[in-house]
């Protein structure tokens, strides 16, 4: 069952997902959304 | 070492013939194969759009084009060049050699290699509807932004300009998933014994690259979507009038645009550190030093996007910072190059093709880096930034610094994945004529830049009359040559002088102790350490 290979193709897929789920954090901070978290915590600091 | 297959009749080793091999192909050889394929047909759709430009800037005045058209040429010239022929034809090269090279016998995740693969055919349709489309009834505007496609004339453009979102967007999908399958496979799938810093460059210029595609590519998917946004759905991102800045657009774009030519560059550099090598029968100088030298130029090249930005009226602080940022990137870029020389030093050298585009690719590409460093400059940039100054450069770093290591690389390779050695005395007529075409067309631009003749214009003043004259001949002679490379490559794979396993006397690495052609299926079972190391 836990033959090598499966590992191997396990550990790939895992691998595969991380990076995937990174691009897509790097897709969503591309939108300026936190312009203004900035602005609302800027003004909170005040 | 010798290379025995072991052909065991497993159910998922019986191969299918036909349009089945190539499209349903998780092999990762033939996935390499169709990634070439389409480059080639890219590298001439995009050459022919080229040579339509420089036929109009024959002469000054407005020939055979109108002025919309001419922005369109512009436009769709850049997009198929850097997406369609070079990031496809350095991934076919990725997907033929990593697995052959860490001794893997596949990529980590075959079946997304098709699909990152055959997303392809369908962006690049996307792409050249996005050229045609304003030809017919009710088609709109035709594209006239250029590649930056900067707001607001972006939001302007008519419908053309969402088939190319569109095309871009599933160009990013595809460039991220093959990025993820490179790095997965790198990582993941070497043969026991080989370590990260025994990797064959190739491999490393690539992960570098890939790491690269990541950070970058989902920025100008971002990006691109907010103009989509802005365009239909009464976003104001980019817009003025609504609270938004068209410069955030720019910011966007170079930050993706700016490591952008690093992935164009890298993995031609990888190619070059392994044909250096082979003519010149010495180990790469200083393999850790470029590994280094390779991640410094990803790192730094990430935070000095804005040199592209230097007249948008950035702050004192904001402009030195970008500037010293973009010169420091030389030093490391130098050390690859110092590298190269290195190794050739007091090496056994011959010139087979290969080896001529390595040469000629180090000392244009070189004075491509130096025209950079002028750009850097603030002060001179606000003279020559979008003059034809930025062309000679640009094109100077993207031709020898890509499309030449390209070329180069499928020389080299050729024997192998054929079996047969490609025409040596036809590939060098080649190798002048291309080279010679290059340099009479992108030269004389140098001089038209600094003497003021703007980039993207139809039209020039008669006093920049010879000079677009020379270059335009340049562009014929640089564009015809390329149908010999198309005969000399079919004729390589339609037969020749058989090629060893070897191929190239001074070749080492796992990739030239598999049979020329491969089996296909190769590393079944890993190589043993001693087999990596020799
Ligand atoms: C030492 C190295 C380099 C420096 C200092 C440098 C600097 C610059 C600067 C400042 C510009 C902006 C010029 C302007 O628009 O006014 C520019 C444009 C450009 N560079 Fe470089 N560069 C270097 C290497 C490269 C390399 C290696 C490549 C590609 C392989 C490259 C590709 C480009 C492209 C495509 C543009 C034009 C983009 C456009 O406006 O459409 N550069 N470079
Ligand atoms: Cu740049």
């Amino acid at each position: 069952m836990n033959s090598p290979e499966d590992e191997l193709k396990r550990k790939n897929i895992r691998l595969a997902w991380i990076l995937g789920a990174f691009a897509l954090i790097v897709l969503i901070t591309a939108f300026p959304f936190w312009q203004n978290i900035f602005k609302v915590l800027g003004s909170a600091v005040k | 070492m010798s290379y025995t297959t072991t052909m065991n009749d497993d159910a998922h080793h019986h191969n299918p013939t036909g349009w089945r091999r190539w499209l349903f192909s998780t092999n990762h050889k033939d996935i390499g194969t169709l990634y070439l394929l389409f480059a080639l047909t890219m590298l001439f759709m995009g050459g022919a759009s080229a040579m339509l430009i420089r036929a109009e800037l024959f002469q000054p005045g407005i020939q055979l084009l109108d002025p919309d058209l001419y922005n369109n040429l512009v436009t769709n010239h850049a997009l198929l060049m850097i997406f369609g022929a070079v990031m496809p034809a350095a991934a076919g090269l990725a997907n033929w050699m990593i697995p052959l090279m860490i001794g893997a016998p596949d990529m980590a995740l075959p079946r997304m290699n098709n699909l990152s693969f055959w997303i392809l055919p369908a962006a690049g349709t996307m792409l050249i509807l996005s050229f045609v489309v304003p030809f017919f009834p009710g088609g709109g505007s035709q594209i006239n932004t250029g590649w930056t496609l900067y707001p607001p004339l972006s939001v302007q453009v008519g419908m053309s300009m969402d088939f190319l979102i569109f095309a871009i967007h599933l160009l990013g999908i595809s460039s991220v998933l093959a990025s993820i399958n490179i790095i997965v496979t790198l990582l993941n799938m070497r043969a026991p014994g080989m370590t990260m810093m025994k990797m064959p460059m190739f491999c490393w210029t690539w992960l570098v690259t890939a790491f690269l595609l990541i950070l970058v590519v989902p920025v100008l998917a971002g990006g691109v979507t907010m103009l989509l946004f802005d365009r239909h759905f009464g976003t104001s991102f980019f817009d003025a009038a609504g609270g938004g800045d068209p410069v955030l657009f720019q910011h966007l774009f170079w930050f993706f645009g700016h490591p952008e030519v690093y992935v164009l560059l890298l993995p031609s550099i990888g190619v070059l550190s392994h044909i250096i090598p082979t003519f010149s029968r010495k180990p790469l100088f200083g393999y850790k030093s470029m590994v280094g030298a390779m991640i410094a130029v990803a790192t730094i090249g990430m935070v000095v996007w804005a040199h592209h930005q230097y007249t948008i009226g950035m702050s004192l602080g904001a402009v030195s910072y970008f500037m010293i940022g973009t010169i420091i990137i030389s030093i490391p870029v130098g050390l690859m190059i110092f590298n190269f020389i290195a190794t050739m030093w007091r090496g056994a050298m011959t010139f087979e093709t290969p080896m001529l585009f390595a040469v000629a690719i180090i000392m244009m590409f070189t004075f491509g880096g130096l025209s950079g460093v002028m750009l850097a400059v603030v002060p001179a940039d606000m003279q020559y930034h979008d003059s034809m100054f930025v062309v000679a450069h640009f094109h100077y770093v993207l031709m020898p610094g890509a499309v030449f290591g390209l070329f180069a690389g499928v020389f080299y390779w050729l024997p192998k994945w054929t079996g047969h050695m490609y025409d040596e005395r036809l590939a060098k007529i080649f190798f002048w004529i291309n080279v010679t075409g290059f340099n009479i067309t992108f030269f004389p631009q140098h001089f038209l830049g600094l003497a003021g003749m703007p980039r993207r214009i139809i039209d020039y003043n008669v006093m920049f009359t010879e000079f677009n004259a020379i270059s335009s001949i340049g562009a014929m002679i640089f564009g015809f040559s390329h149908l010999l490379l198309l005969y000399i490559i079919i004729k390589t794979i339609r037969g020749g002088e058989k090629a060893t396993a070897q191929v190239w006397e001074g070749a080492k690495g796992l990739e030239w102790q598999v049979p020329s052609p491969p089996p296909f299926h190769t590393w079944e079972t890993p190589p043993s350490i001693k087999q990596v190391q020799s």
